[in-house]
Order: structure tokens, then C-alpha cells, then sequence
């Protein structure tokens, strides 16, 4: 994958507290051109945060996000313009339909109406939606959901990607074509910014990997740099080793003894 | 979880239960969280209450079905023709508890989670119907209970011990009736229909619950006065398919001792239906399970609807096409979406009968002559006391989650957003009411009140300038959760209620002079249209001026 050196993103020093805590502390990250970044980390350890920073859904954070070499704490939207972004857990005005939410969506990121429509009409065919297109999203399944979340954040052809577990919901075919998609849309030059828990696929498609843990990052680099920091093979080893978890053992032991404890009998 | 009074009344048919091959003691457990989970809703008739109170806020809404109750009096007290009294009363008892089992309960029948969470349990098909049925049957008792016991004892003393068992025998064979029939009706919409549509109808019973709420307190008021009972029947065939007629005939048969063929067949209907019913939806019972299966995905294919007329509108009201996006998309949220049109909808339609019935209140000590020379046009601007209301509710959704979509994307301008929102409101929601009052105002009181006519509609929009400005300034619409619609405090909502009585004011003191109405026209457009500019500047936004810098 070509990886030029012409720089999307960079945050610098980046912290962030919430209601007294320290959700992101002093976070330093560079991106270029057509990488793709598997953004991981346990819960609660800032990864959407992050997003939600650089995408200017919050903006009481110290340091400095520039994206496309703009300051965005400078008030000016336009920078995300060429911004996509699917957001966890399948938000969206469901009480639209398909096409409904899909042009809003455009018209929103500056598309022309008649074009949102006849690309989002051709899209959602691709996804085998086409039948549904007039259907309202709140009668949706989770997949059937992300599908149109997913076309809504690359209707108008963005050049920086940012998704928050993309593919929950998804059937394994579907999630195939999705990744297919993402490497091609990398292999463009476009930038992926990709967060989630599943460890095979951030493994598999990411080329670059930046562990966040409580709010700092602990690991960025390569899945190749990363087997060489620590003995483990598996990303979700590393994970585990680098998160201090160690004792998952353990813990299912003492899980599955519960679970076998005999009723006392009365 | 704690012990209901219900169940403990329930304890008692414990065998009869039994004996039909129910689980008696699961069902119970079934009841105990279903009346738990009940403790944490709010009913329709109510809601205008607080949310997050301790304890059923149904039961606490049971005094409103006991007032409505009274209205019953005047046809069970005065009047002797039995079938006809008694139809009436068995009409408006249908009604009520037709469209509380619609509004209210419908969540029960239509419960998906059931599937589930309870039939992927070893519990047998037979019980969770009954545990649905008898869940129903609970809160139809009470809100029966609560809507005729007062009905129920002036009956006892008017007619006597005789009249009062029928009429409760008959109570029972309603609300099984009711019950039932809500259930079949929705087996029937869900067969041919799809699970969206049904949310619709759902939607609109709750919608016409809420209007006819407060119309029949309108009519509790005048009940007593314009009741004239002096009518005798007569028989038509077509009375065969009106239930509440079925249940005024057994009082005629039974104390009138009027034995016609009339009153047996509608005697026999009142009693066979019911019966006949539920035989018919232990039937379908499990054919209504699958279908239930629509409302939880429904993948069908639909056409495009076409809307060139908001399309139009857009055109012509917005400048901005970011303006213009907000604007279709305001217009979809409002025709759209069920619980925004839940709590505006009902307005709209008191607003569309408010000024009538103060105009029909007065009808009775003037002429209609008389009336139409004078100023009663101007009960016209209760339709704008309807603004402040629904301009605040334009900040909510039920999916207001989805609203992370203003920030992530490159909106210029923040301002369109409101701006294009308020125009569909007004284009979609206040012009047509206003339309079709004026329409009928114009009949009443010939054309001479055109120049007001104007003059009321822009009234209208500057109020709804005037209450976005103070209520809504700086969010996105549709972005807010409707737990917080109480939020603004009633003091603030009445005082921009009074700014209607300002226009009626302003209209009054221009309306004695020669061609004041038309100066007045001019200067409240002046208002409006310099009024708009400074609350949507349509400049470029600092945000952008600031950007460029950097």
C-alpha cells in the first residue's frame, strides 16, 4: 500500500477530561496518506473520544487537532467536507427512509441533490438494499442499518474515514465486501481511521496499529512492530499483554465454577 | 418487584386457571414483572405529567376516566326511553375504552420482546396468551372501574337493583368485547398491512384519544344543558352493526318488558358476540404471533413518495440551500415522526376547534346575524396560542441520537438550520390550520375580514420569531430527548402564550380607524421581515471569517 508522506491528521498533546477524569492524556499521533489505522484499546479508553474530537462533536479538549493542515478549533466547518463517519451503535433519524436519510446526509456534506440520489439509489443496490431504499430505517436490521450508515459516511467520496466498530451487525460476506472496500479505498490514497474490539480484522486489514490504554497510547506501529515489542503472536495477545490483562484464565475459571454450583436443596 | 393487589385478586381464580391447562404460577411470575415494568410508563391521557415519578402513573391518571364518568349521568338520569339512553351511554364507555386499549395498551398486544425473551423459555404457548390477555384485562377493569362506579350507583338509585346487574353483566361482556376486538383489529392490519402501518394507526388513535380528551371536557361542561332525551326509537336494519345499540336493547327487553324481535337479536348479539370473539382469537392467536414478526423488521419494497409540493415550498421560502435541506428535512420529521406528532399533533387540533366552540357558546344567546357583524372573528388567534408549544417541541426527537450528523458534517451556517425548520412549521403545520379556519371564518363572517385574515397570519409567524428567539436560540432542531421537554418552565411558556393577546391587542386598537388595518399590515410585515434578518443573519458565519485566518 502506497504511503506517502503528505500528512491528514495530526494531534498534538491532545487532553481531554470529563466530569473530573482524565479520559485522553496528552495524546501525540501523526497519520498520512492512505494509511490505515486500527484504533483499539479496552472500554472506557478514549478511542471515541478521540473521534468525537476530530470530528468536532466536542470541542472543550487542550492540545491541537489539526486535520488537513487546519486548526479545527478555528470555528471553520469546511474541513469536513471530505470527513466520513459512521458512529457506534447505529445512530441515525430512523424515523426517515433509506433514500430519505442518505440525501439528507449529502445535501448536508454540500452534494448536489439529484447526484446523492441517483449514487446513494446505485449504492444501496450494491448492498443488495435496493428494494428497501423507501423503507423507514427504524424497521431496519442492525446490518441493514450499517450498510446505510456506511454509504451515508462515503456518499460524498471523503478522503479521511473515520469508523467506530464499522461492522457490527454485519454477516461475514458483508463484512468481506466492507473490508474489500476499505483496503481499495486505501490503495486511493484515502485515510482510515478504524476503531474496534474485533483484534482478527484491525490485525488483518489495519497498517497501522495504535493501541490507546487509559487515555495514553502505548503502542503505535506496525502489526510486525508490535509482535516485536512483545513475545505474544496474536494481536489479541498483544492486546492482553500490553492491556496488563493477564489473568483471563482465572477469571473464567472462577466463572464456570459458579456456573456449575449446585442448587442447595430446601 | 412488590406484591400487586391485582394478583392477589387474581389468587382467587387459581383453579379455573388450572383447570383450562394454564401454569398458573408462571403466568403469575409473567404478571409481576409486566405490572413492574407498567409502574415505569407514562399513559397517554397524561401526558402532560412529569416523567420519572415513583409508582403506576396509570393508576394515578384513573380520577381523569372518573370525571369523564360523570358525563354518563345526564343519560342514565333523565329521559325514559331506555335503548336509547343506554346506547348512548354503552357509546361513549366503548369509545374510551376502545382508544385507552389502542393508546395505552397496545404496547401489551404488540409486545415483540415477548418472542424473545419468554417463548425461548420452557413455558407453554397457552400461558403466555393468557398472561397477555388477563395483563389487559387488569387495567380495562380499572379504567371501567374508574369511569362508571359513580354512573353504576346513580343507576342503582334511579332505577334500581335489577337495572345495576344488567348494566354490570353487560360492562363485562363489553370489555371483553373491546379487548378482543382490539386484538383481532390488529390481527387484521398486521395480515394485510405491514408493521409500520399499524404504528400509524396506533399513532392517530393516540392523537384523536388526546383531542377528544379535551373536547369531551368541553362537552362535560354543556352536557346538562342541551341534553333532550324526549326521542323514541325506531328500528332500522343498520342498527344491526352498531354494538353500543346491541347493549341498550336487553335493558328495554328486561325492564321495559318491550318484546320485540328487535331487542331479542340485539339481546342475543350483545351476549354471542363477546363469546363468539374470543373463540375466534384463541384461534388466531398463534397466526397473529408470526405476524407479529412485521413489526420487528419489515423489508418490503415501497415506492418513492413523491413531495414536489415541500419541494416547491422550499424553493420558494429559502434562499440558502443549506436552508432548503433543512427545510425538507423538517418537513419529513414533522410528517415523519410518531412521538413528535404525539405530542404536537393533538394541539393543532385544539387549535382547529378552539375557536369554534367559543363561537358556538356565543351562538346561543346571539343570532347568527348579529354574530357576523362583530368582532368575534378574532377568536381566530387562539390557533396562535399553539406556537410557543409546538415551536418548542421542534428542539426534540425520539431519535435524537441521530444528531451527531450537524456536527460532523460542514454546515456553513448554523442559523439555516432553525431558519429552515421554523418555515416548514409554519408552511406544514400553522398555514394550513390557519387556512382552513380562515376559510370558514370567511363564510361566517363574509369578506370583509380578509385585511385580518393577513394580518393574524403574520401575528403568527412574529410569534414564532419571538418564541424561537427566547427558547430555542443556538441548538439544532430535533436534537434533544423528549424527557426535557418540561425543561422550559410553564412560567416561560405562558408568558410567550400572552404574546398572542399582544397582537389581539395591537389588531384592536388598529381596527376603529379608517384603513388602521392596512397600516397595521404594513408595519407588522416591516417587523416580521426585518425581525427574520436579525435573528438569521445571512452573512457569512464568523466561524468562517475566524477559519480563513489560520
Amino acid at each position: 500500500m502506497g504511503t506517502t508522506n503528505e500528512k491528514i491528521l495530526s494531534l498534538r498533546n491532545v487532553t481531554m477530561d470529563y466530569g473530573g477524569k482524565r479520559v485522553l492524556n496528552g495524546v501525540n499521533l501523526e497519520v498520512s496518506k492512505g494509511q490505515i489505522i486500527g484504533y483499539i484499546g479496552p472500554n472506557g479508553a478514549g478511542k471515541s473520544t478521540t473521534v468525537k474530537i476530530m470530528l468536532g462533536l466536542i470541542d472543550n479538549y487542550r492540545g491541537e487537532v489539526e486535520i488537513f493542515g487546519q486548526d479545527i478549533a478555528s470555528g471553520d466547518p469546511s474541513y469536513k467536507r471530505k470527513i466520513g463517519y459512521v458512529p457506534e451503535n447505529a445512530e441515525a433519524y430512523d424515523n426517515l427512509t433509506a433514500s430519505e436519510y442518505l440525501i439528507f446526509t449529502a445535501e448536508l456534506y454540500g452534494m448536489n441533490r439529484a447526484h446523492a440520489e441517483d449514487k446513494a439509489t446505485k449504492l444501496m443496490k450494491e448492498f443488495e438494499l435496493g428494494d428497501v431504499i423507501h423503507t423507514r430505517l427504524s424497521s431496519f436490521s442492525k446490518g441493514m442499518k450499517q450498510k446505510v450508515l456506511i454509504i451515508s459516511s462515503l456518499l460524498h467520496d471523503p478522503d479521511l474515514l473515520f469508523l467506530d466498530e464499522p461492522l457490527s451487525g454485519l454477516d461475514a460476506n458483508s463484512m468481506m465486501v466492507i473490508q474489500e472496500i476499505l483496503l481499495q479505498l486505501a490503495a486511493q490514497g484515502k485515510t482510515i481511521f478504524y476503531s474496534s474490539h474485533i483484534m482478527d480484522l484491525v490485525e488483518k486489514i489495519s497498517n497501522r496499529i495504535v493501541l490507546l490504554v487509559k487515555g495514553e497510547i502505548v503502542a503505535d506501529g506496525s502489526f510486525k512492530e508490535l509482535q516485536e515489542m512483545s513475545e505474544e503472536g496474536t494481536l489479541a495477545e498483544i492486546f492482553n499483554q500490553l492491556t496488563g490483562f493477564t489473568e483471563h484464565k482465572n477469571r473464567a475459571e472462577k466463572f464456570v465454577s459458579i456456573v456449575q454450583e449446585e442448587q442447595a436443596h430446601a | 418487584m412488590r406484591n400487586f393487589q391485582s394478583l392477589r385478586f387474581l389468587a382467587l381464580f387459581k383453579k379455573m386457571f388450572l383447570k383450562f391447562g394454564i401454569d398458573y404460577e408462571a403466568m403469575q411470575k409473567i404478571l409481576r414483572v409486566k405490572l413492574t415494568m407498567d409502574e415505569r410508563r407514562v399513559p397517554t391521557i397524561f401526558n402532560d405529567s412529569r416523567k420519572k415519578k415513583d409508582g403506576n402513573q396509570f393508576l394515578k391518571s384513573l380520577w381523569i376516566y372518573g370525571l369523564y364518568g360523570l358525563m354518563l349521568i345526564p343519560f342514565i338520569v333523565l329521559g325514559d326511553s331506555y335503548i336509547f339512553q343506554m346506547s348512548i351511554v354503552f357509546g361513549m364507555i366503548m369509545f374510551i375504552l376502545m382508544t385507552s386499549m389502542i393508546s395505552d395498551f397496545s404496547s401489551v398486544l404488540l409486545d415483540v420482546r415477548d418472542k424473545n425473551i419468554l417463548q425461548t423459555k420452557p413455558i407453554r404457548g397457552k400461558t403466555i396468551s393468557a398472561a397477555k390477555i388477563v395483563h389487559v384485562m387488569i387495567y380495562m377493569s380499572f379504567i371501567t372501574g374508574a369511569f362508571v362506579t359513580i354512573p353504576l350507583l346513580v343507576s342503582l338509585f334511579r332505577h334500581g337493583i335489577v337495572f345495576m346487574f344488567i348494566f354490570l353483566a353487560e360492562l363485562l361482556l363489553v370489555m371483553l368485547f373491546v379487548v378482543v376486538v382490539t386484538s383481532l383489529l390488529y390481527l387484521f392490519v398486521l395480515r394485510f398491512f405491514d408493521g409500520e402501518r399499524l404504528k400509524d394507526i396506533i399513532n392517530y388513535v393516540q392523537i384523536l384519544l388526546s383531542i377528544g380528551v379535551v373536547i369531551g371536557y368541553q362537552l362535560l361542561i354543556r352536557s346538562f344543558g342541551f341534553v333532550d332525551l324526549d326521542i323514541t326509537y325506531t328500528f332500522s336494519w343498520w342498527h344491526l352493526f352498531i354494538p353500543p345499540i346491541w347493549y341498550g336493547a336487553p335493558f328495554e327487553l328486561l325492564l321495559a318488558h318491550n318484546v320485540t324481535n328487535y331487542t331479542i337479536i340485539f339481546t342475543i348479539l350483545a351476549v354471542c358476540i363477546p363469546v363468539l370473539a374470543i373463540y375466534c382469537y384463541a384461534r388466531l392467536m398463534p397466526s397473529f404471533e408470526r405476524n407479529l414478526e412485521k413489526l420487528m423488521s419489515d423489508t418490503r419494497k415501497r415506492k418513492k413518495k413523491g413531495n414536489r409540493l415541500d419541494e416547491m415550498w422550499a424553493r420558494i421560502t429559502c434562499r440558502r440551500n443549506e436552508e432548503r435541506v433543512f427545510f425538507r428535512f423538517a418537513a419529513l420529521m414533522m410528517k415523519q415522526e410518531r412521538e413528535f406528532k404525539l405530542k404536537v399533533y393533538p394541539a393543532l387540533g385544539m387549535s382547529l376547534v378552539f375557536p369554534f366552540v367559543f363561537i358556538f357558546s356565543e351562538l346561543r344567546e346571539r343570532t347568527f346575524a348579529d354574530i357576523s357583524t362583530g368582532n368575534m372573528f378574532l377568536f381566530i388567534y387562539f390557533c396562535n396560542l399553539m406556537i410557543p408549544n409546538i415551536v418548542h417541541m421542534l428542539k426534540f426527537s425520539g431519535s435524537y441520537k441521530g444528531s451527531w450528523l450537524f456536527k460532523a458534517t460542514p454546515i456553513q451556517q448554523m442559523s439555516t438550520a432553525y431558519s429552515g425548520t421554523l418555515k416548514a412549521f409554519l408552511v406544514k403545520l400553522y398555514v394550513p390550520i390557519l387556512l382552513v379556519l380562515s376559510v370558514v371564518f370567511t363564510w361566517i363572517f363574509t369578506v370583509r375580514i380578509l385585511p385580518d385574515l393577513v394580518a393574524v397570519l403574520l401575528a403568527g409567524i412574529g410569534q414564532t420569531l419571538v418564541t424561537y428567539k427566547l427558547i430555542n436560540d443556538e441548538e439544532y432542531p430535533f436534537s434533544k430527548s423528549f424527557e426535557f421537554t418540561q425543561d422550559a418552565g410553564g412560567a416561560k411558556m405562558l408568558l410567550l402564550s400572552l404574546v398572542t393577546g399582544v397582537f389581539v391587542v395591537g389588531h384592536l386598537i388598529a381596527t376603529p380607524f379608517n384603513y388602521g388595518i392596512y397600516v397595521y399590515i404594513v408595519l407588522l410585515l416591516a417587523v416580521v421581515l426585518i425581525g427574520w434578518r436579525m435573528v438569521f443573519p445571512s452573512k457569512g458565519s464568523i466561524g468562517f471569517a475566524r477559519g480563513s485566518g489560520s
